[in-house]
């Protein structure tokens, strides 16, 4: 059962710091209240990792395709100029999300298992039995970034 | 001194690799705890492993309790470095032989304090 759920605070609080740890504190993330950014057809990454035990859901980390870009180059120490394999974008973004969903486990009571993440290129589908409790739409770079917790249904 | 980074992650791999290279380790990547110990049993025994948990094909606490389990490998010196951040999996892990946990995401000055505290690397003064 998931009756307790993560905040958008706490889902901003746990991103804020993996995009810090690993993306630099030059770029800060931006959170956005106002106007969600829009991610242009097929042209995003979106990955995800469930949580079970002790609490159920799902933590989604969707970003541009050219801020995925980005980060793999960042995270791989690549050059800014230097091609990116898709298979490092899926590495790489895969990561994030693991990062922030293990995160969030530990916020979440347990204990819990965290499956490896399933990384796509383009928008996260969700399914029809699931619902959003919290999420964080931001930017980094200028580009959109989505963090969503699903839980199922009840 | 050899550290052995195991991470499924090419990027995590790369972002530790950084680390503790700039601090003088010759180091050696495996994506999964079985890959690690094929190298282990090929002869290469590296004074130090940092190791993932959730992993495919070997996860990282299994991994540990092999290398435990295997007197030639006494010495090497096994850091998780993990997502997994609950009370009871540190606890597991540490029983299990792990020396330090640390919790992802990390700052390099994170794992450089756990190097200094398990005697791996000298107080602001790269190995």
């Amino acid at each position: 059962m998931s009756a307790i759920a993560p905040e958008t605070t706490d889902v901003q609080a746990v991103t804020e710091q993996v995009w810090s740890s690993f993306l630099g504190d030059e770029e800060p993330l931006i959170p956005v209240f106002d106007a969600p950014p829009a991610f242009a057809a097929g042209e995003c990454w979106s990955s995800a990792v469930s949580i079970s035990g002790g609490w159920t859901g799902t933590v989604t980390v969707e970003v541009s395709a050219l801020l995925a870009t980005q980060l793999t180059r960042l995270m791989l120490g690549f050059d800014p100029t230097e091609p990116v394999a898709d298979e490092d974008i899926a590495d790489a973004v895969g990561e994030l999300v693991n990062m922030v969903g293990g995160n969030i486990k530990s916020l979440m009571p347990g204990p819990s298992t965290l499956t490896l993440p399933i990384v796509a290129a383009g928008r996260a589908a969700f399914s029809s039995d699931s619902r959003e409790v919290a999420r964080l739409d931001a930017r980094w770079t200028s580009e959109p970034v989505r963090v969503s917790v699903h839980v199922p249904a009840p | 001194m050899k550290a052995l980074i195991i991470d499924d992650s090419r990027a995590m791999r790369s972002i530790l690799r950084r680390i503790v290279s700039g601090l003088g380790f010759e180091t050696l990547e495996a994506a999964n705890g079985q890959e690690a110990i094929d190298l282990l049993e090929s002869g290469v025994v590296p004074e130090l492993c940092l190791v993932d948990w959730n992993m495919p094909v070997m996860d990282g606490y299994t991994f540990i309790t092999q290398v435990r389990a295997n007197q030639a490998w006494r010495n090497i010196t096994l850091m998780m470095v993990t997502t997994e951040s609950e009370q009871g999996q540190i606890v597991k892990a540490l029983a299990a032989g792990a020396h330090e946990y640390v919790i992802k995401p990390f700052t390099p000055d994170a794992i450089v304090e756990k190097l200094e505290i398990l005697g791996l690397v000298g107080k602001g003064i790269p190995a």
